[in-house]
Formats: structure tokens, sequence, C-alpha cells
């Protein structure tokens, strides 16, 4: 005790300044934060190339189109007539329909795995859910392709016959007048949201679950206490709680909507115009114009396509960081370190 | 420590793995042949997939083939990241629909490799019985593909075909979405003909118009169509496709007033009108120019008939080597003799001696070929004999003269079509043709009456390629006068189809009227009851 | 010790019932899990009713058709009769409880019912080419377009895959790792670049990485599709997705044990290769061939680069190399039933592939960092054992002579 009394009065008299710790690293020490440091730097520095190799060679077109790469719906570079207007709208819409489709399921699925089941049931089902993450979605594109495509018709038929007063949902041919062919049906957005849709579902279901399970077992009990069915627990703490996760997750899986692509290339039909009929046939995404339109393009129309690879990019970029910003300044996200 | 050790043995052990790919490689490089590679059109795929798998097999050649469209392919030959590649259409240094200009910077050749006809494969029936014998005039044809006509119903669509009753059905035209040599082909038939109707010019990039979707390659357009809801579409495809899926093609119309069917021997007749360039100075020599064939004023001519042809580089540059340029030469002399003999089996039709010959001076100008063209007294081409004038085509002279039935007017042969062998009953006002003249080509359901062996004899050649069955020649003909002569105005008369609908009018009501109150009396039950509870329990 | 006890008793405390003192007879126990038979009969029943229901419809009332069709209709009269049936006898709230977990449960089994029918779906109509074995030992080299199954096979995809994958790893694995290590160990304001700049390349689309190679080498340098090429396209899509997930992972790794290992003096180095990365181990494997798996599966980044090829290449450097999700889209492009039947045997093997992948990385990886699995521990427990001995062999020797106590056999010679 004594001892620790002598120290802290030496320092008192010394003068009132910080040591400066001057750790002479060794020869292995230096390597290694030499390797590490060149690691991090190769790193960054692929990825940085990348990006700059196509926000340079985009340029190129860009300066061409000016504003109107957005707006424009057709696509025929050597015009100098291009844009995204069209396969941004079809790449969203698929997107969005993918999520009409995945949210009530992952949703349901990540409570299900949290709140309902237990035991060693929960963790098979983890685990099943889990794996389906990494099925290849070429998988996902044959059963669109050779599976759904035919048994999905007579439901988009049904649906354009009874709910053709909904925009959306009407189906007309050229001429205007309402079709019922099957051939009216295929290769459509909503059938390549389908498949996208079903693709995401694992990552998201994996994220609300992990937000969910994060509930705070006080509050749960808590609620349960006063009288909660498990529904009334779930909407009262458990929901609330993981919305965060909720948000993050469905954003995340928006993320990888948009940049699917040969699901999305092997079922529609590609089209260059701005089509609202999601039942109809003919849609477009941008990653399916890029890998239908490389092969044949020349100096400039690669360009374009660069152009368009990085509208896509930046709109990934978006939705990911909204994600990320939003999860981690949730409850459930800001427990976690991930 | 010990996982760490473990994880870097690993990577030493794949390391060591991509070493001795590297080195496996390099063993196998000192082979015969040097393996080469090329892309382009799809519309030669079917023949350039069963060449490349028969020269693996006999000369031990690799031949790597990505049918990626004519179009990919000649911009993957200027930036030099292939050996060689197929178009139906040369380098278009001035593209009539303003697409860029194609100019390779490395001197290349051309080189025909094979004939054919590029087809309208469809998808029809009239209550639900296949329809394999429907044709067309080329006006109509170009009024599909336009969105003029959408539905087969249609007038034009009927005067072409008096033996059917026309169901009310959308066309679904099927056309291609990626740049194809196809499409070309067949927008300068339509802008050479029909240059009202289609004013776009020759475009490799086929607009999409009305009802149209626009598919992926041969395979996607031809895939479509033979799917179950693909029922009413019909597209534009070579031949062979056509064949391969089982499916009919349209007879179309020629300028001697009769509807033909793209087999070997007519689309042989047809291209004997071609306009070869023969200015061997000229960067297009040996290249097309298809007037003549279109306007052909012989019977047996099938009007959209052309030439698919090999770009080859005559020069040593970037990954083309003189090693590379020996095998392509060897591949290519295989492709202008042995190759020919399977064309007409795959859907295709053989080159002539005149363009073998040409080919085999253009074979002479690939780096490494060694200056070896093709011996033509060895060559095995059915289109000619050892000794035969370069002019003639034996094909072309022994192809048999068409049918009565497919002649323009009331009557309309029954016989299947392109890979659908089955003939068609007779559903309209019009009559059925016979099959008098039968043998006309291989691929129609053979008759087997003494003409059809006729021709076949005297063709010398092998035309019974496909598996015909004569069985099903008159099958379902409703008069059974399929196989007597024509006889006109005599065919069943049917009533005008139409197509059933199971929910209009009063009836879908009633249909709503049943389920809602078969849903009432399920529900609403328990709803009372609980309210009779309700009222009761105070 | 006793002195402290006694004041604590004194001080007012929670008073436990002691059980011994309750003379309160044990009723049974109430089971509050399981399901009555009266739910079971809700469920069932309305199932029951919902099925007829569906099939009445669709049968004979209304112009309908197709199962998917015939199961909306089953489903939502499902959730109608089932919420009536239980509104008989339960108030509101516990109908939208029953109702709601009913809800979750079926998106539950949609889901995994629809996506292990994925799996299923491929895998039968792949069991059809999978049944010749030439196909998994032949290429494609001698199959023309018209033979049959006999003929052929997708060798040359496999061996495709394996080589490119394993270019791709060999690039990413110590890039990937040492980049993570870098943010993790040695940390500053470059660091938190390098994070932003990886977190921001996850959202990369594959095909524009695809279309990146293509360009930047095909096009430029090597004017050649290849399989080195298809590689680096690999690469560029994976490492975003391994360097974030090996950086979250060595984020997990306690801090307590790096400032044990800073405190017994050992340097930088050491602390990663000793410590750090051994205890972050499985979750790096994990990382690793979750990243793997998701390459060897993407499509786009090889249909730009790798190029067609019908026949085995094993060089990396030049020609073609196709790679077995290429192979499958290459196949299925073709309408002919052999060609998509060889392209669903080709996806199943890729399926196959990819779920092996997954299996190894959940058995490895199905642990925190630092928690061991039964070998291991008894392997520590061996080791620190020894350690004692040694201890105890050390401290004997080094005691001074006077403290030495004899061993007993020592004490009976003396004796």
């Amino acid at each position: 005790m004594t001892l620790v009394l002598d120290e802290a009065g030496l320092a008192l008299a010394a003068p009132d300044k910080a040591r400066a710790i001057n750790v002479l690293p060794g020869l292995t020490d230096r390597i290694f934060r030499t390797v590490a440091y060149a690691a991090g730097g190769i790193t960054v520095a692929i990825m940085v190339a990348v990006g700059l190799f196509l926000s340079l060679r985009a340029s190129t077109a860009l300066r061409v189109a000016g504003f109107s790469f957005l707006t424009q719906r057709a696509w025929a570079p050597e015009h100098q007539i291009f844009g995204v207007g069209a396969v941004l709208f079809g790449t969203v819409t698929i997107a969005l329909i993918a999520l009409a489709i995945s949210l009530p399921l992952s949703l349901g699925t990540a409570l299900l795995l949290s709140e309902v089941v237990g035991g060693r049931l929960r963790g098979v089902l983890v685990t099943l859910v889990d794996l389906m993450a990494a099925v290849p979605s070429i998988v996902f594109g044959l059963w669109g392709v050779y599976f759904l495509q035919a048994e999905i018709i007579p439901v988009s038929q049904w649906i354009a016959t009874s709910f053709s007063w909904i925009p959306v949902f009407a189906v007309t041919n050229a001429d205007g007048s309402s079709a019922t062919d099957a051939s009216a049906f295929t290769s459509s957005a909503f059938i390549a949201g389908i498949v996208v849709g079903l693709m995401v579902v694992p990552t998201q279901t994996s994220i609300m679950r992990e937000a969910f399970t994060r509930a705070p077992i006080g509050e749960r009990e808590g609620a349960y206490a006063l009288g909660a069915t498990r529904w009334g627990m779930i909407r009262t703490v458990v929901l609330p709680f993981g919305t965060g996760g909720i948000i993050g997750g469905t954003m995340l899986g928006l993320g990888r909507a948009l940049g699917e692509t040969i699901a999305v290339y092997m079922i529609i039909s590609p089209i260059f115009d701005i089509n609202w009929q999601v039942l109809k046939t003919g849609s477009n995404s941008v990653s399916a114009l890029i890998a239908l339109r490389y092969g044949e393009a020349s100096d400039f129309g690669l360009s374009a396509l660069m152009a368009a690879g990085l509208v896509l990019f930046v709109l990934t970029l978006i939705v990911n960081f909204t994600a990320s910003s939003i999860v981690a300044r949730s409850r459930s996200g800001a427990e976690s370190d991930g | 420590m010990i996982p760490i050790r473990r994880i870097t043995h690993l990577f030493a052990a794949l390391v060591l793995v991509g070493l001795w790919a590297v080195a496996g490689a390099d063993s196998a490089q000192a082979a015969a042949y040097y393996p080469i590679s090329g892309s382009g059109s799809t519309w030669s795929q079917n023949a350039l997939d069963q060449w490349r798998s028969n020269v693996a097999r006999n000369y031990a050649m690799t031949i790597n083939y990505n049918g990626v469209g004519s179009t990919s392919g000649r911009r993957d030959f200027i930036q030099g990241t292939v050996d060689f590649a197929i178009s139906e259409i040369p380098f278009q240094a001035h593209p009539e629909d303003g697409s860029a200009s194609e100019i390779p910077s490395t001197s290349y050749a051309y080189m025909p490799i094979v004939a054919g006809g590029t087809s309208f494969m469809y998808n029809l029936k009239i209550s639900g019985q296949r329809v394999t014998n429907l044709r067309l005039s080329g006006e109509t044809l170009t009024k599909i593909f336009t969105g003029k006509i959408t539905n087969w119903n249609d007038a034009a669509i009927k005067a072409d075909n008096p033996a059917l009753a026309m169901p009310s059905k959308t066309i679904v035209p099927v056309v291609r979405s990626d740049g194809s040599g196809t499409s070309a082909q067949f927008t300068l038939w339509m802008s050479k003909q029909f240059p009202s109707m289609w004013t776009t010019g020759m475009t490799s990039q086929f607009p999409l118009i009305g009802n149209a979707k626009a598919q992926k390659g041969s395979d996607g357009v031809s895939g479509y169509v033979s799917q179950n809801y693909g029922e009413g579409a019909i597209t534009y495809v070579e031949y062979s496709y056509a064949k391969k899926a089982g499916f009919p093609v349209v007879k179309v119309l020629n300028k001697a007033g009769y509807y033909i069917e793209p087999t070997a021997p007519s689309v042989a007749v047809a291209l004997t009108k071609a306009q070869i360039n023969t200015d061997t100075s000229s960067v297009d020599y040996l290249t097309q120019i298809l007037d003549g064939v279109y306007n052909s004023t012989d019977p047996r001519t099938y009007p959209l008939s052309s030439y698919s042809y090999v770009i080859v580089p005559t020069q040593v540059a970037g990954i083309f080597t003189t090693d590379k340029g020996n095998t392509l030469s060897a591949f290519m002399r295989y492709v202008l003799c042995e190759g020919q003999q399977q064309a007409d089996t795959l859907g295709y039709s053989p080159l002539p001696m005149n363009l073998v010959l040409a080919g085999s001076d253009q074979i002479k100008k690939i780096p490494g070929s060694g200056g070896a063209g093709v011996d033509t007294s060895k060559c095995n081409n059915p289109t000619f004999k050892a000794g035969d004038s370069p002019s003639n085509n034996l094909l072309a002279q022994t192809a048999p003269q068409p049918q009565a039935c497919d002649k323009q007017g009331t009557t309309q042969c029954t016989t299947g079509t392109g890979g659908a062998t089955t003939s068609t009953a007779v559903t309209g006002t019009g009559s059925s043709g016979s099959t008098a003249k039968a043998g006309t080509s291989s691929t129609t359901a053979g008759t087997g009456n003494s003409a059809a062996s006729n021709s076949t004899a005297a063709g010398g050649t092998d035309q019974s390629g496909t598996v015909t069955d004569g069985t099903t020649t008159d099958g379902t003909s409703l008069d059974g006068t399929s196989a007597a002569g024509a006889i006109s105005g005599s065919g069943a008369a049917s009533s005008p189809y139409t197509l059933t609908d199971d929910g209009t009018g009063s009836n879908r009501s009633l249909m709503m009227a049943a389920a809602g109150l078969l849903l009432g009396v399920v529900i609403l039950p328990p709803l009372l009851s609980d309210r009779l509870k309700g009222r009761s329990k105070p | 010790m006793a002195e402290s006890a006694q004041l604590t008793l004194e001080q007012p405390r929670t008073t436990l019932p002691s059980i011994t003192d309750a003379d309160v007879p044990e009723g049974p126990r109430r089971g509050v899990r399981g399901y009555t038979p009266r739910q079971l009969f809700d469920l069932f029943g309305s199932m029951l009713g919902a099925v007829a229901l569906a099939t009445l419809l669709f049968g004979w009332f209304l112009p309908l058709d197709g199962p998917i069709g015939w199961f909306v209709v089953a489903f939502v009269s499902f959730l109608v009769l089932y919420a009536l049936m239980v509104r008989t006898d339960a108030d509101r709230q516990e109908v939208a409880d029953r109702v709601v977990t009913v809800l979750i449960g079926s998106a539950g089994v949609i889901l995994i019912g629809a996506l292990v029918f994925i799996v299923v779906y491929t895998l039968t109509r792949g069991s059809e080419a999978m049944f010749h074995w030439n196909f998994l030992t032949q290429t494609m080299q001698y199959a023309g377009p018209l033979d049959p199954l006999s003929v052929g096979g997708i060798m040359h995809a496999i061996v495709g895959t394996l080589i490119q994958i394993s270019i791709a790893l060999v690039i990413t694995v110590p890039l990937g790792i040492g980049t993570a290590v870098y943010l993790n160990e040695v940390g500053g304001r470059f660091a938190r670049f390098v994070r932003t700049v990886s977190d921001a390349m996850t959202a990369l689309p594959s095909i524009v990485a695809g279309l990146f190679v293509y360009a930047a080498l095909i096009q430029a340098v090597t004017k050649e599709r290849s399989g080195l090429a298809a590689a680096i396209a690999i690469t560029v899509m994976m490492m975003p997705i391994v360097v974030r997930s090996a950086d979250v992972v060595l984020r997990l790794v306690p801090q307590n044990l790096r400032e044990a290992s800073y405190a017994l003096g050992s340097s930088r180095w050491s602390t990663v290769w000793h410590v750090v990365l051994p205890t972050a181990r499985s979750g790096l494997v994990t990382a690793v061939i979750l990243g793997t798996a998701r390459g060897i599966g993407e499509t786009s980044p090889v249909l730009l680069t790798s190029g067609i090829t019908a026949a085995l290449n094993t060089n990396p450097l030049s020609g073609p190399m196709i790679s077995l999700p290429l192979q499958v889209f290459d196949f299925v492009r073709s309408p002919e039933p052999t060609m998509v039947a060889r392209g669903f045997g080709a996806a199943a093997v890729l399926l196959a592939l990819v779920l092996t992948l997954f299996l190894i990385a959940r058995a490895l990886g199905g642990k925190a960092p630092g928690e061991l699995s039964d070998r291991q521990r008894r392997r520590a427990l061996e080791a620190s054992k020894r350690d004692l001995d040694r201890f105890t062999i050390r401290a004997n020797r080094a005691a001074p002579l006077d403290e030495f106590e004899p061993p007993a056999s020592l004490e009976k010679v003396t004796a």
C-alpha cells in the first residue's frame, strides 16, 4: 500500500505531461504491420480500381447522354439514344414484387423460428433456411423457367381477369383489348419477381430472426405476466424491438434482388419500354441488359453498359448503406457488434 | 497454430493443383491440333456442333464454339477474342440500321460453310389438333411481323390456307432479342420485297412491335414456340431448329405461285440464283446478293434461302497463331467436304461445287494452312461428283417439282412440314391436295409412292435422313382423299371454329352466384350461431 | 467470516417460503405446451374443410385451373374457416393469437416447403442425366446436338469450376483474411477507409464484376476469354464478402484474450498468430467456405469472362474454360429434352457441391470463437495437466535445500 502512495506522490511532483509511449516494435512486428497494411492496401486498391474504371468508362457515355440517361427508355448507343429509364423501371418492379413476396414469408418464418418452435426442430429449421441462402441462383432460375412459369400462368390469368380494374393487374393486347391467351402471361416481371423473392427470403429471414431473438427476456416475461397472449407479446415487445432488423433485412434483400442477373435473364422477355402491367410478358433489368448486350457492344456501347452498371451499383449502394445504418441505430442492432 | 498450418498446407496444395493444371495443359498442347475457339451465329450452330463433335472424335481436334448471335461473333472477331467467327451477313461497315460500323483491324476472309432456309416455325392448334401444313405469302408474313395482322383468323391467312378453318387466336410473333444474322436475313428480305411495309431496312436488332416477344438466340425463340404456352406463336429460325423441336414450318409462297418448304433441295434450287461476289480483290469476296433468290421464278424455290459464312483471319495477330491456323484450315477442309454430308439430315442444305472451290482458295490464305485447299476429286460433298463442272449442283438438278396441291389456289396439301410429320385434318372450306407428286422432300411425311423413290434414286444423295412415318400421312384427313389426286372443291366442309370460352355473360354470373352460395352455406352458420348465442345469453 | 455472517442475518431480507413448511397437497402438473383435442380439431377440421371447399370451387363452380390457384383458394378458405371455428368459444384476443400463430406457421411451411421443393425438383430432374455414369466422367466434346444422354458429360465443367475457384481462393483467402486482420489488429484512419470501401463493394452486382473483368482484362490485355479471367471475376465478387465476414469474426474475438497476450509480453505478430487467428479459426473457415459457395454458384461473372467450350481445358491461361453454372445455363438454352436433362443434371451436381460445402462450414463453424469441441477440450486438459506436472517438478527443483522434503522412498532409505 505504501509503495503505491509513494509512486503517486512522485507523479504529482513531476511536470504535468503525459508520457509518450514509444514502443520500438521488433522486426517481426514491423514485417507483420507492413504485410497487414499491404493486404488492406491491395484489397482497397482492387476495389477502388473497379470503381474508378467503371466510372471512367461510364463517363464517356454519360457525357453524351447527360441527364436523359436516367429517363430515356430506348437502348441504341450507336444512335446516341440510350438510357436506363425502361431497364431501371423493370429492375425496380421486379425487386418490389420480390419484396412483396418475400417480406410476409420471411417475417412469418423469422417469428416462427424465434417465437414458436423450439428445441431441436428450431436448430434444424434454422440450418435449413441458412442452407437455402447458399443455393445458386441458376437453380432458382431453372425452377422458375421449367416449373413455375407453366404453373403460375393460370394464377396470372385469374388475377388479370378478376382484378383488371386495378391498373397494374390488367393485361391488355397491343390494341387495348384484354388478353386471355396463355402466351400473354409468360416471361413477366411477376414470374421473375416471385423467383427472385424466394431467392432473397433466406437472407432476410436470418437477419430478422437474429434481431427477434435479441428481444430482452425480461420484457417478454413482463408482457406475459400482464396477461398478453403470444401474439400480444410479439406485437408489443418483439416487433417493436426488431423493427431495425425487419427494415435492415428487407433492404439487404432488396439490394440482392436489384442485382440478380441470371434468374431474371432466363425468365423475362426483354423490352425497352415501361410496362406497368406486371402480369404481362416483357420486362427488363439492368443486369439482364448487360448480359444481353455486352457481347455485341462497340466500345461506346460498352461504355453505355458500364454507365448502366454504375447506376445499378449506386442504387444498390444507397439501399445497402441505408439498411446498415438503420440496423446500427435500432435497439436490436445497437446491442450487437455486427 | 496447428490449424493455421493446416490451412497453409491447403493453400500449398491448391497452388500445386494450379501449377499441375498449367503444366498438364502445356503437355496437351503438344498434340497435333491446337485448340481453337470461335463464336457467332446460332443459325448455323446445329451444323457446327455436329461437325465439332465429329472432328473431335475422328481427328482429335478441339473446336470451341459459342453461339452468341452473329453480331456478337463479328464483334468478338474485331476485338480479337476469338480465332474465327460465324455470321450470316458480312461486316457492316455502313450498317443500314445506323448501328456502329464494324471494321476489323486485321485482314480476314469470308468463306461459306453451309446453306439453309430461314423458316417460320409456329405452334398452332385447331380444335386441339396441331396444324402442320400452314402456308403463307411473303406479304402476310411481313404483316404478321410488323403487327398489321394480329389474329390467326385474319382474311389474308384464310386466303392462304383454304383447307384450314383458322381459329380466332392472337398471333404472337417471337423475335430475337440479341443481334442476330437471322434477323438480318429476314429483315433484308422484307426490306427488298415489301419496302412499303418494312421501312427500317436490314437490321440485326429486330424491333419489338405489337404483341411480339423477344427471346435470346435461335434456341430461345424455338424453345418459346415449342412450349404449351407458346400456342399461337410464330418465329423465324433456321429450318434445323424446327426439325429438332418436332415443330412444323410455314410453306412460303414463291414468285412462281407455289408454297414451298425450306428443304435441302428447295434451298439448293433457290441458291442457284444467288449472286456471289466473285471479285477476289474485294473485301466482300464470296458474299451473297440474294435479290435473285427472292425473285426466282423456279417453282421449287424457297425464297428465304441463304448461305452462312465463317470469317477466318488471314494473318497472324493477337491470339491467332499459325498452329491455330493449321487446325482452322483442317477443320474448314472437313466442313467443305465431309461435313456437307450431314447438312441435309440436320436441316441445312449442302454447298455447291463452285463455292467449295472458292472456299478452298480462301482456306489457302489462312496462315498455317500450308497452302492446302480442297481436293474436289476426293471431296465427299453430296452436291457434286468428281469431274463435274463447277457450276453444276446435283441436288438442285434432281430437286423434284412441287406438288400440285402446293400451288396457290383452293387446294392445300395436308402433309406435315419441318419436324412435325403428322398431316393435318382438313377443317376449312378448301380441299386437301394430294401427295401424288410427293417425295418433294425427305421431311414431309413420306408417302412411299413411286415418284418419291424415283427422285431419291436420281438424286443419288442421302435425302432420307429423317425418319418419316408413312403411316401418318393420311391418318387424320377428314375426307380421306389425301392419297388420291387433287379434288378441287370437294373437301370436307366444316363449321367455323370458335374458341370455347368458359365464362361469359350469364354463364359466368351463374357460376359466381353458385360459388357465392356455397361460400355462404359454409361461412354463415357459425357466424349466425354466434349471434344467436350472444342474443340468448343475457 | 463468522462475524459478517451474523451481521447480514440481522438485516431485513426477502423471506423465502420454505417448501417443507407448505402442507398444500401437490396438484397435478399442468401442461402449458402441447395442444388440446379441441385445438387440434379446429386446426385439422378447418384444413379438411378448406381442401374440400377449394376442390369444389375449382372442379365444379368456377373456371379456375392450376395447382397454385387451388392452393391459394384452399389457404384463404382455411384461414377463414379456422378463425370462425376458434371464434365459437374464444374471445377476440385469442382468435387473433391463434390465427396469427397459424399464419406464422404457414409462412414457415410455405417458405421451407418451397425451398426444399426447389432443391428436390432440381435433384429429381437431374437424376435422369446423373443415372448415366458417363455424365460425370466424360466431356461434351464428342457429343453432337442429336446424341442421347449415354454420350457426353460434364467432367470438363466440374474440373473448370474446381480450377477457377481454387485460383480465386488462392487470391482471396490471404488477401481477405490479411485485410480483416489489418482492420482489427492494426487499425487507424486508413483502416476505417478500407472498411468503408469493402462494405460498399459488397453492393457491387456480380454482373458488373464480370463486365469489369471483360473490359479491363479480356478486351485490353489477354484478348481471350479464359479460366483465369473467370477466376479473377469471381475474386472481385468474393473478396468483399470474405473481408466483411472475416472482419465480423475477428471482431468477436474477446478483447481480454489479446490483452492477456500483450500482458505476457508478446508482440503484435505473435498475438495475432498464436491467439487471435487460432481463436477465430472456425469462424474464419466458415467465412471462407460460405464465400466459396457463393463464388461457385454465381453465373453472371463467368458468363462474360470464361467462354464456352465442350472440351476439357486444364489450362487457365489460354482458351475458354467452362464452369458448372455456365454449363447449366448453356445446356438449358437449348429446348431439346436431352440437353435440358443434362442441364438439370449439371445443376444437381452444382447443388450437391454447394450444399456439401455448406454442411462442412456448418460443422466447422457452429461454435463461437474459443468454444472447444470435446476432443479439443480433452487435449487442452491433457496439456494443462502436463504443464501442472512440469511446474511442480520445476518448483521442487528450484526449492531451497532446507525446505526440501524428501520423497517417501528417500525417507525410507535414510531411516
